[in-house]
């Protein structure tokens, strides 16, 4: 109650208590008996019951159950829990959980977080979640404001007693807020239906799927059997719908991240570039292209030229191009230029460690913007370049290994979600 | 749960591309056939499982070898023997099938034989597989090069390979009983594959 009252939450909030006349400063009524679109139940589990038909009854759209003690405890659990999505079922309204966390919702200018997550996203934007875990809600959240990730709509399934994650995911292809669905899944409860419905959902859909590998492998008779473990029919699956797998916990936020900021125009067939000032690092990011089969020419010759009239001397003009710190300032802006203006390359990775040079991000800004190629950035420790970048929209991650990666996603999701 | 001999696992598969072999129910049968082969032969005992663990295979046998080993793999199994040319394979994969709680009948495809269970190189896909499906997935091994021929060797027949995939995909779509199929290994010399042998485990 307090969550949705502190959220700001700008509609009318109803409490319903049959023990007190009044909760944070709202009068209760003792039962609901008006026709809500949403109801949260948040009582004890002997309670839900009675409060869900209450609910039902009254004509609501829909109820989420945030109270636990069903189908994960037991039997008798599980019996209760059917009983709650045949009473929603029978009066056409839908019910989320038992056992989950809760929603959380733009609404104009203001959240809806009919949730048990008290702090809510910093930043509003395209990104909703589904999760089957209530915990990696948390982990998203936090993600969230450490990055700046921009949050349209959270979900927490819970035990999906009636509506499952291929539900969620189907409503927010056609949310106009939503542009990209991320979804934490242990298991598919409607399989090839989620299969069709990722297929038809023009967003792209990132999902972690935790337990992969079989604890005890299944007593399996063949070997393909054994060789299955848990994995192989869901990466059969994720192939056939297109799904963007990520594999941990950071490549999900990274993909978010990166596909938040939108998707490249056409499928990125050229080169890539490695822009840098840093060494090191430079070269960390093209191993890391080199590994996921990213090709890194080397710029054209009229480039070339033109690295050599900017930048000093001893900069390198291959690829990485390193401008290295020496470059004279005014000089970054041409020289990112020509680097972004190349044909040779479809896409840039931008790197800079420690040298917060304005000139450097304004060029990065410019020259993205002039060209309109995707770019990825690994920045370290250089406030005015990272709000430059973030301004133009241009994805940071956390390390230079990781913006390959996330710039390959790139490179990837128009072969999987086509246009 | 209860697994099908490998004579009748083929039966079940129908149209594969296989070795010429016979199942033989006397020695006399088996020596004939070989003759009219003129070549080594392979021979295993009728319907026992996990045969080679058992020492119910015989391989490179000729006439005199075929004779001997006739009698002792009668008595492994049914009494009935699978007599089969010797197929000398560049590569051996695996293709096999199962029922997935959560998304249905899947077909694999792998790096297979003895090796299968040390690589662990094997991808799946949803069956039927649609089109372009079945070759996205075989770039997705990691010894997806092996397919496409080297040192001189021709490229995998990716045609008998899908002839092979769509019996697996069709048995476990027809056949709501069959819970696992295994070919292993599928043998391939000069690019054309072979399912050397075969398992069908039922409800």
């Amino acid at each position: 109650m307090r969550n949705v009252l502190e959220g700001g939450f700008d509609g009318r909030v109803l409490a319903v208590n049959p023990s007190r006349e009044e909760v944070l400063g709202l009068r209760s009524v003792p039962c609901l008996q008006e026709d809500v679109d949403l109801a949260l139940v948040s009582v004890p589990a002997p309670a839900v019951g009675n409060a869900v038909a209450d609910a039902a009854r009254a004509g609501c759209r829909a109820a989420i159950v945030l109270a636990s003690g069903f189908g994960e405890t037991g039997s008798a659990g599980a019996a209760a829990e059917r009983e709650l999505a045949a009473t929603a079922r029978e009066a056409g309204m839908r019910l989320v959980g038992p056992n989950c966390m809760g929603v959380v919702s733009r609404r104009g200018a203001s959240w809806l977080n009919g949730s048990y997550f008290w702090q809510l996203p910093g930043a509003a934007g395209g990104v909703s979640m589904v999760s089957q875990s209530g915990a990696f809600g948390g982990m998203f959240f936090a993600e969230a404001r450490r990055s700046g990730l921009g949050v349209a709509r959270f979900l927490s399934v819970g035990n999906s007693a009636d509506v499952t994650e291929t539900d969620a995911i189907e409503w927010l292809a056609a949310d106009p807020l939503t542009a990209v669905i991320g979804l934490f899944a242990e298991a598919f409860r409607d399989g090839r239906r989620f299969i069709d419905v990722v297929s038809a959902c023009p967003k792209p859909v990132v999902v972690l799927k935790a337990g992969k590998e079989a604890a005890g492998a299944r007593a399996a008779a063949s070997h393909t059997g054994s060789l299955a473990g848990r994995h192989g029919a869901v990466r059969a699956a994720f192939r056939r719908a297109g799904v963007v797998e990520a594999l941990t916990a950071d490549e999900f936020f990274d993909l978010l991240t990166v596909l938040a900021a939108g998707r490249p125009a056409a499928a990125l067939h050229g080169g890539l570039a490695v822009l840098t000032i840093s060494g090191g690092p430079g070269v960390l990011a093209s191993d890391a292209a080199e590994r996921l089969g990213l090709v890194l020419p080397p710029p054209s010759e009229v480039t070339v030229r033109r690295l050599r009239e900017l930048a000093p001397a001893f900069a390198a003009t291959g690829n990485p191009i390193d401008l290295t710190p020496q470059c004279p300032p005014a000089a970054f802006g041409p020289a990112i230029a020509a680097v972004f203006e190349d044909p040779a390359f479809a896409g840039v990775i931008v790197i800079n460690c420690g040298l917060d040079i304005p000139e450097f991000g304004a060029g990065v800004a410019a020259a993205r913007q002039a060209t309109g190629k995707p770019v990825t950035a690994f920045l370290l420790e250089v406030p005015q370049i990272e709000a430059a970048l973030r301004e133009t929209g241009i994805p940071l991650l956390p390390s230079p290994e990781r913006a390959v990666a996330a710039y390959r996603a790139l490179a990837d999701v128009n072969r999987l979600k086509p246009r | 749960m209860r697994t099908l001999s490998e004579w009748a696992s083929k039966a079940a598969l129908g149209d594969i591309p296989r070795p010429v072999e016979r199942l033989t129910r006397s020695s006399a049968e088996a020596l004939a056939f070989a003759r009219r082969l003129g070549r080594p032969v392979v021979a295993k005992a009728g319907d026992v499982a996990h045969k080679s663990e058992f020492g119910a295979v015989r391989l490179g046998l000729d006439i005199d070898g075929l004779a001997a080993a006739w009698p002792e793999l009668a008595a492994l199994g049914d009494g009935t023997v699978l007599v089969a040319e010797e197929v000398k394979a560049d590569l051996e994969l695996m293709v096999g099938g199962l029922r997935d709680p959560q998304f249905g009948p899947v077909v694999s495809v792998g790096l297979g034989g003895v090796a299968a269970e040390v690589l662990k190189d094997v991808v799946f896909v949803l069956a039927p597989p649609e089109p372009g499906e079945l070759d996205r997935a075989l770039g997705e091994l990691r010894g997806a090069a092996l397919l496409d021929g080297r040192r001189g060797r021709p490229a995998l027949d990716r045609a008998a390979l899908v002839r092979i995939v769509d019996a697996v995909s069709r048995l476990l779509l027809d056949d709501e009983s069959v819970v696992e199929v295994d070919c292993n290994p599928v043998l391939v010399t000069a690019g054309k594959p072979v399912v050397a042998d075969a398992l069908v485990v039922k409800k």
